[in-house]
């Protein structure tokens, strides 16, 4: 059964695999201790913080990490090393030393030397204290494969280096993985999702020597498999459908994960992938689908808090935008180097100011620094869009004859005579605000404020009018792209608050006839809850109106009811103040129209057709000026004559390609728009040297023809002589794979990183993918073809209890799936998962009131907006992402926040993941879908049914015993339900999709009971 | 490190598990196939506690928004003739003020409206706002000089909460959660609540707040509600009994467990340790949230507030349950002080809200014994101007840093101590300041915990909650 072989060495006996001890051995066994290997890892833990790169906490001049400034003089005359003269070399007198106060490392140290570690010390020294360049800063060669003495087992390159190094420890792979096994593991790792009972079957019955080949090539090539690669790309770009900080308003920025799961389907190259997402906008000739990949960068949290300093924010996002990008193109941690040179590798303060200067030329602002953007379309949506293109090209042939058809004028005109007119657009004579902004006549009529944003604005517009019987006011509160965020208001989120309204109508021919107007009612199509118009009418200046601006973005009107009619004989001169006086302060409205009424009141709809247009109509055709005949056609073309069928049509089509897609945060560069200086212990407001643009000096330089830009940058990090990129990367999708990296710490390849379990192994991968010139597919390809991909994780308690982490790849992956996956699966084989591609994100089950009760402040929150019919069932990567408050069911399953940057998930094993999987609506509708399917199928016998349910869960058949388990599972849960019918309705209620009523109740509950088991199988949640 | 942990973690639940073996799936089997030799459970890392703890757990009642030190603890009859003076510039001394008063034209002082009394034997110095509190002035230690570098809340309060400005690092919470374990079986051994809220200002909260940052993700606090399940998926949507679900569970178990023989993967076993200490707590929580079997006098104690779930003096009460429970980190959020207008009608409702409720809790766990080893704390995430926001008649107090109060008691604390002061102004700390990194240092110490000690490395890096500062605020210590 266990085809583990034992032929441990002592050394490894320990699952800890202690790297000390195993070293300890390896020295004692006459090996020669490396630097790298041994040396450099316990120098960077317990002495660099003191005696390394960090020039200013510096002690005794003493360097370590240079051969250069270890072997020289000291100004005390000693010397820290002397290369094969363990006396004359201080550093093995001061960590021996009896004396405390110059052992080292110091007392206060808390990490002493273990005598293991200074044996290490000891020998290198006495061999000659040789030093090397850290292994990663060193460019990658192609290794040669290694000779290995088990013939027949390796299918390619990956696998000499696997099991060379599994027979220099006495080891043996395991035996290949089952057919079933392998691929349910394929199918999730490559699309998220299980493989269909066709697909097993058809892998089972298929011997030709490529079958499986055959299914790698098919899950490459399925749409899902983009979907699933983009869920893991997500975690590294910290995507969210909201802005983080404390009020975590949305923001709409799902295209550009579209461009994401386009990206991994097209399989674009892996430089171009970078090269786009970092630098898109700097290309030649840039398509909008490169400048909509920066959006990468954008993804970082933005504050909307009142009162806090920009310039501190906007500094952040730009320290976000360098640490995200070295950490996951180049594996250093040089956040660290921000407020003083990295204490461990070689990157100064200096160096990371030279980084961050390529990310601080953005036209942005600290707070609400939603800009720059651009619309662009989703690149998922091409091929409906070429469809659309050709459309309209008919629709415009067709609406050029339409247009000219006015036989239906006249007729149209004599019926909106007798409808009468209803609101009568005022233009403004004088317009002045108490704060001194800037007002700005429209063509409409409407008022643009700008300029000036003070905290308190009152309006005071003048107006005239030769109408009689005024009975109302219409405020509009148009939106204009030149406000915040496209809403009608001037704050930053878009709202506005009118706490007060005042007017005074005068007559024009006697200046003494005057009267302030009492307004008896306001209505408004849009009240902010406990934001109502009404407000606007008390005195009361801490209330008044306002219309959800940060989650709404849309026009509102209100009307103001007069409660006597006014207008003089011989015109009205009409005064109306508008009062912005809330305690939050620049909240007001940011492009008002005002409209007047001479019809009832309380009847008057708030939208209707303009006075000069029903003016013109009453007129005969003759009596008519050009400009009312004019006025009159454009506007019967526009919205009623024959062409206007055609011309909705075009417009809703054109939405479509353009306008249904929001906005996206974009990068750009706004060259002198700042300089970067070296901030003083990382604060902003403390800058000292100015820099400019560069690259760490340990890396390769910049090649002449790369620019100094973003996307010189870029270029450089995916030039074929980059050491880091592509060690990184493969190391990455190695851990997707097999949940350890070759290297253990994929965050960190400097000198406080794990060294690679199979040096050469990463080395091979690395330049494997730049010769393929950067091919995803292909490394993907190379990896999963493997016979160490291919290996069974069924191998035993031994080997798990031998090698818990699988760093000697003696088995198969075996791990749990991720958030998403576990929601995925149990909707692909319920049968309810729809499979549609991109688009906005959408709102599962999620239990009541989560959102409001850590943030009900009105304007910045809401309840959440829970989906429903297909909004349910979507993949797990569209599910809305509240960087604040994410989706319980993710979060459980060990979904960050995405606050920042992940490049590692925790994979935890907690009662609440159990209690979720039991009791989440989700799952337990999931359970009620499986089961209805498994009733509708023809089955003859029960046990075939659970057989089949089995297989879905898991991929393959049950034991015997298992059958047996499952069936006394089965009968049981049936007995529960034959007797308690309540029981039965209540668990058929869960879920909103409806029971399928065809079916025994009885039968289907306990077939939905047994299908919840076989949800919370171990098995069913895990990669195997 | 991280392996060992998850390996006594392991070993924690398996001896759970068959703790219950004999009400639950009885699979003697299942016990040969793990190792007899089990260590004893040790559930904290190894070599912690550093030294012997003067507090066992912690209950931290956080006052989210920032309560006004002038108006109800830092007594300052100095402000009686400096009221509605200007602010002199050596006094403001270069601090950089929020977006919301930075463009004011004057700082007038305004003294407080509200009288001081001096409470117990100590003669502690207390707003008339908080009367309940007076009664228990003796335990408490109170501390007028806390000071942070952070202006706005968000950044202020993550300070508070994980010792950094900046989203991304772990909890007080969880840092207590990985270093020392947990104490119970049945519960979380972090657990978080908040109050229901009225105040229509109030600022938002997060759960990042109870996040567990690098840590591993299941020390993250985990939050009891007052609405819905009490712990989110509790409870069985079908509402089925008792017996149906223990025989689901068994069902799954065994089918585990088959697995595992076949497999080998010891993920599998805490799997199903897992689902049994889920079945736990579908009965600890619901009887740990049922106040009913609390005698009349708690409630006499508490106030009537505190029968309502989602009160302060509910979760005050549930605070002290979970304390009995070995709940190893308690917190209530109570959101609502952020008072930029009209401090004269807001903090009255305020003080009123949480008084009762947090002085009953001190009184509580003194009947109990229990004070002496839990550590109760009370305060914001920074203090509020001496100066007025907007018109001095209505007076609000903007944001302010440098100097603010909070109180601390029980377990190895001072009690009836005022501590540190600050100038005539009431803006600058004059004595013994307390910074928020030696706030968490002091916390940690009480629990056993060297501040510097307790790391962990991510992306190179030893962390500590309290980064390269803090230092033990030895003058309130017992």
């Amino acid at each position: 059964m266990n085809k583990f072989v034992h032929k441990l060495s002592i050394c490894i006996f320990t699952p800890l695999l202690s790297v000390v001890v195993v070293l300890a051995c390896l020295t004692a066994q006459g090996q020669s201790v490396e630097f790298n290997q041994h040396i450099r890892p316990l120098l960077s833990n317990k002495c660099f913080a003191c005696h390394g790169p960090d020039a200013n906490q510096r002690e005794a001049g003493l360097r370590l990490d240079l051969e250069a400034s270890a072997t020289a003089k000291l100004a005390s005359g000693a010397r820290a090393i002397v290369p094969g003269d363990l006396n004359q070399s201080e550093i093995w007198q001061r960590i021996n030393s009896e004396d405390e106060f110059s052992r080292m490392p110091p007392k206060e140290h808390s990490n002493p030397l273990s005598s293991a570690e200074k044996q290490l010390i000891k020998q290198w020294i006495q061999q000659g204290a040789k030093y090397q360049i850290h292994w990663a800063f060193i460019q990658p060669d192609r290794p040669l494969l290694p000779t290995v003495s088990t013939q027949g087992w390796a299918r390619n390159p990956v696998d000499y280096f696997v099991l060379s190094n599994l027979e220099s420890k006495g080891l043996l792979p395991a035996h290949p993985a089952e057919k079933e096994a392998l691929i349910r593991r394929l199918a999730f790792d490559l699309t998220g999702l299980p493989p269909t009972l066709e697909d097993i079957d058809s892998f089972l019955a298929d011997d030709s020597p490529d079958n499986y080949e055959q299914v790698v090539e098919k899950y490459l090539a399925s749409p899902a498999y983009g979907e699933n690669l983009a869920s893991f790309w997500l975690d590294l770009a910290r995507y969210a459908d909201t802005n983080g900080y404390q009020y975590d308003t949305e923001r709409k920025h799902w295209v550009w994960r579209d461009w994401v799961i386009h990206a991994y389907n097209t399989n674009k190259s892996f430089a171009d992938f970078t090269i786009e997402q970092l630098a898109g906008d700097l290309l030649p000739d840039a398509t909008p689908h490169q400048i909509l990949a920066t959006g990468f960068n954008r993804n970082h949290g933005i504050t909307i808090e009142g009162g806090v300093i920009g310039e501190e924010y906007r500094t952040e996002y730009v320290m976000d935008r360098l640490t995200t990008t070295a950490s996951i193109w180049m594996g250093l941690t040089v956040g660290c180097a921000r407020c003083h040179d990295h204490k461990y590798d070689p990157i100064s303060q200096k160096e990371f100011y030279a980084l961050y200067a390529y990310f601080n030329l953005v036209p942005e602002r600290g707070q609400n620094g939603f800009q720059p953007q651009m619309q662009v379309s989703s690149p998922l949506a091409e091929h409906r869009l070429s469809s659309i293109s050709a459309r309209l090209v008919a629709l415009q042939s067709d609406l050029s004859s339409a247009q000219n058809d006015l036989t239906g004028l006249e007729p149209w005109a004599q019926a909106l005579v007798k409808q009468g007119n209803t609101w009568r657009v005022l233009e403004a004579q004088t317009a002045k605000s108490s704060g001194g902004t800037t007002i700005t006549p429209q063509a409409d009529h409407s008022l643009l404020i700008s300029g000036l944003n003070p905290k308190n604005d009152i309006y005071t517009f003048t107006f005239r009018t030769e109408q009689q019987n005024l009975t109302a006011l219409r405020l509009q509160c148009l939106t204009h792209p030149s406000l915040p965020g496209g809403g009608p208001g001037r704050h930053g989120n878009s709202n506005f608050v009118l706490t007060g309204i005042e007017l005074t109508a005068s007559s024009i021919t006697d200046p003494n006839e005057s009267r302030k107007i009492t307004f008896r009612k306001a209505r408004a199509d849009y009240n902010q809850p406990r934001y109502n118009v009404m407000a606007a009418l008390d005195p009361n200046r801490s209330t008044g109106w306002a219309v959800d601006g940060p989650t709404r973005k849309e026009p509102a009107t209100a009307i103001f009811e007069f409660k006597d009619s006014v207008g003089y004989k011989g015109g009205t001169t009409l005064s109306l103040t508008l009062r912005h006086e809330a305690p939050f302060g620049t909240h007001g409205i940011g492009r008002p129209r005002i409209s007047i009424s001479s019809k009832p009141a309380d009847t008057v709809p708030f939208d209707a057709i303009d006075s000069a247009i029903i003016d013109a109509a009453k007129r005969a055709p003759t009596e008519r000026s050009e400009q009312q005949t004019e006025l009159l056609i454009a506007y019967y073309q526009s919205n009623f004559s024959p062409a206007k069928a055609i011309k909705d049509e075009i417009k809703r089509l054109q939405d479509l390609q353009k306008g249904g897609f929001p906005a996206t945060m974009i990068m750009r560069d706004q060259p002198g728009i700042r300089k970067t200086h070296i901030l003083n212990r990382g604060q902003y407001n403390e800058p000292t040297t100015e820099v400019s643009l560069g690259t760490p000096g340990v890396l390769p330089s910049l090649k002449p023809d790369q620019l100094k830009n973003r996307l010189g940058l870029a270029q450089w990090l995916t030039s074929d002589n980059h050491p880091l990129t592509a060690r990184v990367t493969v190391n990455r999708y190695w851990q997707m794979f097999f949940g350890t990296g070759l290297v253990k710490t994929a965050e960190d390849f400097g000198n406080q990183g794990t060294a690679p379990s199979h040096p050469q192994l990463l080395d091979y991968l690395a330049t494997e993918f730049i010769d393929s010139g950067w091919d995803i597919k292909h490394l993907h390809r190379f990896i999963v073809t493997s016979a160490t991909y291919r290996q069974s994780s069924k191998v035993g308690r031994e080997n798990y209890k031998q090698d818990p982490e699988n760093i000697f790849l003696s088995r198969g992956p075996r791990m749990r799936l991720t958030a998403e996956q576990v929601r995925d699966n149990a909707l692909a084989i319920s049968g309810l998962l729809l499979n549609t591609m991109g688009g906005a994100s959408v709102y599962p089950y999620q239990p009541k009131g989560i959102w409001l009760e850590l943030n009900n402040r009105p304007g910045y929150s809401r309840a959440y907006p829970q989906g429903t019919g297909e909004q349910l069932y979507r993949r797990s990567l569209y599910t809305f992402w509240k960087r604040t408050v994410p989706s319980p069911m993710m979060k459980t399953l060990d979904a960050p926040e995405r606050e920042f940057c992940t490049l590692k998930r925790s994979y935890t094993n907690t009662p609440l993941q159990s209690l979720l999987l039991l009791n989440g609506v989700q799952f337990v509708e999931a359970a009620r879908h499986m089961a209805s399917n498994l009733l509708k199928r023809p089955f003859e016998s029960d046990s075939q049914r659970i057989t089949h349910g089995f297989r879905l869960a898991t991929g393959r058949l049950p034991s015997h015993e298992e059958l047996s388990l499952l069936t006394e599972a089965f009968k049981q849960q049936t007995d529960t339900f034959r007797h308690d019918p309540l029981a039965v309705s209540n668990l058929l209620n869960v879920g909103d999709s409806p029971t399928d009523n065809a079916l025994d109740p009885v039968r289907l509950a306990s077939w939905t009971a047994f299908c919840r088991i076989l949800l919370n199988l171990d098995e069913t949640i895990t990669k195997g | 490190m991280n392996q060992v942990l998850e390996e006594s973690y392991l070993l924690t639940n398996r001896r759970q598990f068959f703790g219950r073996a004999s009400t639950g799936i009885g699979m003697a089997a299942l016990a040969s196939m793990l190792n007899a030799d089990e260590a004893p459970q040790m559930s904290a890392l190894p070599g912690l506690p550093h030294f012997p703890p003067r507090a066992k757990r912690v209950i931290y009642l956080l006052q989210s928004g920032a309560p006004s030190q002038v108006d109800l603890y830092d007594y300052k009859p100095s402000l009686e003739k400096l009221h509605m003076q200007e602010l002199p510039a050596e006094i403001r001394n270069g601090q950089r003020l929020t977006g919301m008063t930075a463009g004011q034209a004057k700082f007038p002082i305004v003294k407080s409206p509200f009288a001081f009394q001096q409470q117990g034997n100590s003669g502690m110095w207390l707003s008339e706002l908080l009367p309940h509190l007076g009664g228990v002035a003796d335990n408490l230690c109170l501390i007028n000089s806390m000071y942070t570098e952070a202006i706005n809340h968000d950044p202020a309060i993550t300070f508070f909460q994980s010792g950094h400005q900046q989203p991304g690092r772990p909890s007080l919470g969880s840092w207590l959660s990985y270093g020392l374990g947990s104490e119970t079986e049945n519960l979380p051994s972090f657990i978080v609540m908040l109050t229901k809220n009225s105040f229509n200002q109030a600022q938002p909260i997060y759960d990042r707040l109870w996040g567990s940052g690098f840590l591993p993700s299941r020390f993250q606090g985990v939050k009891l509600r007052s609405q819905g399940d009490p712990v989110l998926y509790l409870n069985d949507p079908a509402k089925l009994d008792q017996k149906t679900r223990r025989n689901l569970l068994d069902s799954i178990a065994k089918l585990n467990s088959r697995r595992e023989t076949e497999v080998g993967d010891p993920e599998i076993n805490t799997r199903i340790a897992q689902y049994e200490m889920a079945y736990k707590m579908q009965t600890s929580v619901p009887e740990l949230a049922n106040v009913n079997d609390e005698p009349e006098s708690t409630f006499s104690l508490y106030g009537e507030s505190a029968k309502e779930p989602g009160t302060h003096a509910f979760n005050c009460l549930m605070a002290r349950r979970m304390a009995e429970r070995g709940v190893r980190f308690i917190q209530v959020f109570h959101r609502g002080w952020d008072h930029h207008s009209n401090c004269q009608g807001n903090l009255p409702i305020l003080a009123k809200q949480t008084d009762q409720g947090s002085a009953a809790l001190i009184a509580d766990l003194k009947q109990r014994d229990m004070l002496k080893d839990t550590l109760v704390i009370w305060g914001g995430e920074f203090g509020r101007t001496v100066y007025a926001q907007g018109n001095p008649a209505s007076f609000g107090r903007d944001h302010h840093p440098r100097c603010f109060s909070i109180w601390m008691a029980g377990g190895g604390i001072q009690g009836g101590l005022t501590y540190g002061k600050t100038d005539d102004f009431c803006y600058n700390v004059a004595e013994n300041g307390v910074h928020v990194h030696d706030f968490h240092a002091t916390i940690l110490h009480l629990m056993g915990i060297n501040h510097e000690r307790l790391t962990y490395r991510f992306q190179g890096r030893d962390y500590r909650l309290t980064d390269v500062h803090g230092q033990v605020v030895e003058g309130i210590l017992t």
